[in-house]
């Protein structure tokens, strides 16, 4: 699947994470989970983190999503330093910077497609009037423009992915974090998603790391890094 | 801190995306409302016991005054608690002074009184019917007599206002002397009795629950008793009924000062029920008691029961809180959205309580033939409304709290 264009040699380096750890603290133990992990990827690449369970791929994926602090590194998106921004601070580079899909496609229940799509929008602050023409140009790039006012709960497991990652998109971020974001699908609804992250690497030269156990996932990314024991490889 | 804002503000500044904090909050608040729209079966019950809350206390506070004078009246039918009675105390055989007329009407000026009404006696009066003699009380009195003693027509008609501007030759006569002389209250009609050699047709027969005591009474307009009765007395006595027993006591306090101010006072004395009326405060004080605290609890249960589902809403959607925060929610965003929800439910049962309060006023308005002042309801709905934001904010502020310092992580690994 790998091909020149989007081999990760190309395109500004959206995320750079360099010499990070993160400990965590059990009682009197120290428990480095991350150690010394780099991490570059560049605008328009895919690259999928992999390894057996309690490796730390959930926990850099929280540090990468400012969701949780590393105990030591340095991380620049875009070149810039995001470490240093305060709870509030840090919250506006989340809506305005990064978008995240979930194993769970977590989708708020009782809201439709539409009222979905819009939350990020709300957060943002984006004019009322502006949200429509941003919510369909998201979901027609999942091909889910039909589904616009449907109920979140009437739809199937591969839509409500698709939805997730319209989500995602739909503030239109530097990059975007997927945590096991097949982990739930069948191979059909899997291999659609997954066309659907390339699409969007591809074309709009969105960064993206996606955290997975599948070797079927890894194979639609660029690159392959194997976090094992807290070390980042490839 | 400054710094980083700055930097902050810097790196973002051309995505140039962000809007207003009203139009975030204007959105979060529809939000919120839609939130509290879908979930609405579980905020029926604090719905409604804070809707019956206020509807209770708007009622109450505002037909208050209405209930109390209602209540007088009934009670005055029984013991005339809020009835005042000033006279002039007999010195040997002579009474020095009466009340005159100015002295009247300034006393009916005193704030809480409804009537004034004093009368003119001669007892030992005798009247012959068909050659037979009667004893009998005569007392003249104007029209405001019957208002304060709740007295009205057993048979016929009371004599009133007209009748004793004209000094008209009619009488009104107790139940007993109507059936011993005339042998019943219906034959007493139209009948003519003679006192002091003047004629006056029975126009009615006292009727009323305090009718027993003056059942050997006639009575006469007080200026007809005034201009043909011979040896009838000065107004020695007068009878003020107030509002409610609370006007009661500032009243008899005004009374000496207003008779001075318009004649002397020698020998003035007020004589008040005074046990009745303590009586009669202490039962109502536990009422409203009673009536206050089955409020109060309402609306308190109504707002424990408001924190209570909000902090399971909070538990219930950790998860949610978790995803929206990943999607970059402010922790601000997040608590004005509970606070949001909250103080909706409380708005929405107190907008009802209101219209149930409306409702409660109109059918109690009917039910005790008053109206209250419309300016009170409207104090009694924004008290209201304050209240229910009051209750919002209160019960919604801790859960709020709780949600908004939510870690992400920890949400998001919540199961």
């Amino acid at each position: 699947m790998n091909s020149p264009t989007r081999n990760g040699g190309q395109g500004d380096l959206v995320i750079d994470i360099s010499d990070l750890t993160k400990d965590y603290r059990n009682g009197e133990e120290t428990i480095r989970v991350l150690k010394s992990v780099n991490l570059r990827v560049r605008r328009g690449e895919m690259v999928a983190i992999m390894g057996p369970s309690g490796s730390g791929k959930s926990t850099l994926l929280f540090v990468l999503g400012l969701f949780l602090p590393p105990t030591s590194g340095t991380y620049l998106v875009s070149g810039r330093d995001v470490l240093s921004l305060t709870r509030t601070e840090q919250a506006i580079f989340r809506r305005e910077m990064m978008g995240f899909v979930f194993q769970s496609c977590d989708l708020l229940e009782n809201s439709t497609v539409y009222e979905n799509l819009e939350l990020p929008l709300v957060y943002a602050g984006v004019k009322r009037r502006e949200r429509p023409d941003r919510i369909r140009d998201a979901l027609s790039r999942v091909n889910l423009e039909h589904r616009l006012h449907q109920p979140s709960n009437r739809l199937s497991g591969g839509e409500r992915q698709r939805v997730s990652i319209a989500r995602a998109l739909v503030n239109e971020p530097e990059f975007i974090l997927a945590d096991e974001p097949t982990g739930q699908l069948d191979r059909e609804n899997s291999l659609r998603v997954l066309d659907y992250f390339n699409k969007i690497t591809a074309g709009s030269n969105v960064a993206m790391v996606v955290v997975t156990h599948d070797a079927t996932t890894a194979e639609h990314c660029n690159r392959t890094c194997v976090l094992s024991d807290g070390v980042l490889n490839g | 801190m400054a710094n980083k804002h700055t930097r902050l503000a810097a790196y973002l500044a051309h995505r140039s995306r962000r809007g207003t904090t009203w139009l975030r909050m204007r959105d979060i608040m529809r939000v919120s409302i839609r939130e509290v729209l879908r979930k609405r079966r579980r905020y029926i019950g604090v719905i409604a016991a804070i809707a019956l809350g206020t509807a209770g206390f708007i009622t109450i506070v505002t037909m208050g005054r209405d209930l109390k004078t209602n209540f007088n009246n009934d009670l005055d039918m029984l013991g005339g608690a809020t009835i005042i009675n000033p006279y002039f105390e007999q010195e040997g055989m002579e009474r020095l002074e009466w009340f005159r007329d100015r002295t009247l009407a300034s006393l009916a000026r005193i704030p809480g009184v409804v009537d004034v009404t004093g009368i003119l006696t001669k007892p030992r009066a005798i009247t012959t019917f068909q050659d037979r003699i009667f004893g009998f009380n005569l007392v003249g009195v104007d029209a405001a007599y019957w208002q304060v003693f709740s007295f009205n027509a057993a048979a016929g008609r009371l004599f009133d206002a007209a009748d004793v501007d004209q000094g008209a030759r009619v009488c009104v006569v107790g139940t007993l002397l109507a059936r011993t002389i005339f042998g019943g209250d219906q034959q007493a009609l139209g009948q003519i009795l003679s006192i002091d050699d003047n004629l006056y047709q029975v126009v009615g027969v006292l009727g009323g629950v305090r009718a027993g005591d003056r059942g050997q009474f006639i009575f006469l307009p007080i200026t007809t008793a005034r201009a043909r009765v011979v040896d009838i007395s000065q107004p020695y006595s007068v009878y003020m009924r107030c509002a409610t027993w609370d006007d009661v006591a500032p009243v008899a306090a005004a009374v000496k000062t207003v008779v001075e101010a318009n004649q002397t006072a020698r020998g003035l004395r007020v004589n008040v029920a005074w046990e009745p009326l303590k009586q009669v405060q202490r039962i109502f004080w536990w009422v409203t008691l009673f009536i206050y605290s089955s409020i109060v609890a309402t609306l308190i249960l109504g707002g424990l029961g408001i924190w209570n589902i909000m902090m399971a809403a909070v538990v219930s959607r950790t998860r949610e809180i978790g995803l929206k925060k990943a999607m970059g929610a402010l922790d601000n965003d997040i608590f004005f959205q509970f606070l949001f929800e909250s103080l909706c439910v409380t708005m929405t049962a107190s907008l009802l309580g209101i219209g149930l309060g409306r409702v409660g006023v109109e059918y109690m308005s009917h039910m005790l033939g008053a109206r209250p002042p419309e300016g009170l309801f409207m104090v009694c709905l924004a008290a209201g409304l304050a209240f229910a934001v009051v209750i919002g904010v209160g019960a919604g502020m801790y859960p709020s709290i709780r949600a908004s310092r939510m870690q992400v992580v920890e949400a998001m690994r919540y199961e």
